[in-house]
């Protein structure tokens, strides 16, 4: 009979989780407490219930569980929490890991495939930690005559332009990172570091198929800009403002696709090239050229550019909700926060809690959450379906569409909003 | 705070235009420049016009520094370029430098720029559309004609037709 651990001895096993403890509690104190005093103390203290927050007071959330709430809410309004958490990278990563998941089983369905099945017992449910996993601890290997420096930066470099682009988007009513005047020049100006980026990395691996990559990945990107720009322009011209929060909320009675159907279709269209998906997915077409310009990369490297690929996927979901479906925009399906709870407690038999500081979450931005998130969610899977079903188009076709076709429609689309302006139907004295 | 910002974004200005003229790979020297490029961008941030420093950013650093990177990427440079080092042509440029940096900052400082007064508003870029469709009409006029003219132009310079008896293919 085999035994898990044959030498076994409790007084040893005792002994180890005491030094355990011992030498966590030395480091804690030693190098912990003085580290946690001079962040509390360094890093400017938000007012809490007409006091200023000291570190002790911070502490005493230990003692006392109802000033959790006022600390959290007065995190939540810090520029940290903006950036890092709800409407910038976190939010945006969950939504587009979730995305990579709802991919592979989605186009698995259509294809009469399984897709992900044994990993967690749920249909595959644990698939992309897994993939995760394997991603992180592989070796990363660089190409002999690699040019190191720029092939290490550009994964790095496309997950930082594509958090850049997140950070555009508003979620809900002032819950946005950058709040900035030219929002959609903004947007213009950080798309156009995508074509720069992938053409060095491909030139920095020093190998054909991801140089070939690269340049159709130039090519395509760059002149798909063009109309990317032009057909959101119609909306630009109605609303007056290229600030995103504002076409958002100029979307309170209907949604801009209403009027620019054109300039929707064209930016779907443009949307597909850029992110480079199927149809439009030649700089990775993997039956032609293995892997386009991600082929040399490997490990995390290569990991990295995907989840910056999906982020990317996010933005420009999130972008097009922004502008032609309205935004946070919808009906109020949040129910308001039960008002007898603020002001008495919740009562449990004798005892009365009291929880100072809520609501946590206003009403407008639950509710603006939810209809952005379910836009976008939808936006997203008509993004991915096309991959289940179309083949992949020639390139010719694909610079004849982006440069004939498109900025012909996108103009037809700005003629449109100038009709409608100058007929009176939308801006000042119509309909909005 | 805007005093380190702007120091920071000289260093980064010059430096990265000094190596985008000093370095010997080409490809390190465009990203030089675009580091160069962005550095200005920021000046425009800087001076309050978040619309030119978008269009700076969009124009020179998406689309100038793709060109240039696209054509140094195509080319063989041992094919264009001869190296000529030589000392005394490097110092003349230096000093013809210097006396054009001299002479243009003493023009810029004698035209009343001192006088100018700094915590005004940014201006809105609404007021630059108006001003273009009022009082520089004519300018903006021309400029549509030349820019459509030279889209045109290119249209057509690359159309390709492909007969075969006669018959459109593709």
């Amino acid at each position: 009979m085999s035994v898990i651990a044959p030498n076994f001895k409790l007084s040893e096993f005792i002994k180890s989780i005491l030094d355990v403890g011992f030498w966590t509690l030395l480091i804690f104190v030693l190098i912990g407490l003085p580290l946690v005093f001079i962040v509390l103390f360094v890093i400017e203290m938000p007012v809490i219930n007409g006091e200023i927050l000291t570190p002790f007071l911070a502490l005493t959330w230990l003692a006392d569980p109802s000033r959790i709430l006022p600390i959290v809410k007065a995190f939540m309004t810090t520029d940290l929490f903006r950036i890092a958490a709800f409407p910038g990278f976190g939010f945006a990563a969950l939504i587009a890991a979730s995305t990579i998941f709802v991919e592979r089983k989605m186009m698995a369905k259509l294809q009469l495939r399984v897709g992900p099945f044994y990993c967690g017992k749920l249909e595959g449910i644990l698939q992309l930690m897994g993939d995760g996993l394997k991603l992180i601890s592989k070796e990363i290997i660089i190409p002999a005559k690699a040019d190191k420096p720029i092939f290490w930066a550009a994964p790095v470099l496309f997950v930082g332009t594509a958090a850049a682009f997140v950070a555009l988007i508003p979620v809900a009513p002032g819950w946005v990172v950058a709040d900035v005047d030219v929002g959609l020049l903004a947007v213009f100006a950080v798309i156009g570091f995508f074509p720069i980026i992938t053409i060095l990395s491909a030139w920095a691996a020093n190998s054909k198929f991801p140089f070939i990559g690269g340049i159709r990945a130039l090519f395509q990107m760059v002149s798909f800009e063009i109309p990317l720009i032009l057909s959101f322009l119609g909306v630009v011209i109605v609303t007056g403002t290229l600030n995103l929060s504002e076409i958002a909320a100029s979307q309170s009675s209907f949604p801009w696709i209403v009027f620019f159907p054109i300039g929707a279709i064209i930016f779907f269209i443009t949307m597909l090239a850029e992110l480079e998906r199927i149809p439009f997915d030649l700089p990775e077409a993997e039956s032609e050229i293995v892997a386009g310009w991600l082929t040399e990369l490997s490990g995390m490297l290569y990991g990295l550019v995907q989840f910056g690929t999906y982020l990317k996927l996010y933005a420009f979901a999130g972008l097009f909700v922004v502008i032609f479906l309205g935004g946070w925009n919808g009906p109020m399906i949040v129910p308001p926060f039960p008002a007898e709870i603020i002001t008495e407690g919740i009562q449990m038999g004798p005892v009365t809690a009291q929880f100072p500081g809520l609501p946590v979450f206003t009403q407008e931005m639950l509710n603006g959450t939810i209809w952005f998130v379910i836009k976008t969610v939808g936006v997203i899977f008509f993004i991915i379906l096309p991959r289940g079903v179309f083949p992949r188009i020639r390139v010719d076709m694909l610079l004849d569409l982006g440069w004939t076709k498109l900025i012909g429609l996108a103009f037809v689309n700005i003629f449109i909003a100038l009709g409608l302006l100058y007929a009176g139907i939308l801006g000042p004295g119509g309909l909005f | 705070m805007a005093d380190a910002a702007f120091l920071a974004l000289s260093v980064i200005t010059i430096g990265s235009a000094i190596a985008a003229l000093e370095m010997r790979s080409l490809i390190y020297g465009s990203i030089a420049l675009m580091g160069s490029l962005g550095g200005i961008a920021g000046f425009f941030l800087l001076l309050d016009s978040p619309f030119v420093a978008m269009f700076q950013l969009a124009v020179y650093v998406g689309s100038i520094a793709v060109l240039i990177l696209f054509t140094v990427m195509l080319v063989k440079r041992e094919l264009i370029f001869k190296k000529v080092e030589d000392k005394r042509r490097k110092f003349v440029g230096i000093a013809l430098m210097l006396i054009m940096m001299v002479s243009l900052g003493a023009v810029i400082l004698d035209s009343g720029i001192r006088q100018i007064t700094t915590d005004e508003p940014a201006v809105d870029f609404r007021e630059i559309g108006e001003d273009f469709l009022t009082y520089y009409w004519p300018a903006l006029i021309l400029m549509g004609l030349i820019l459509s003219g030279a889209v045109t132009g290119a249209l057509v310079l690359a159309r390709r037709v492909d007969e075969e008896n006669g018959k459109h293919i593709n």
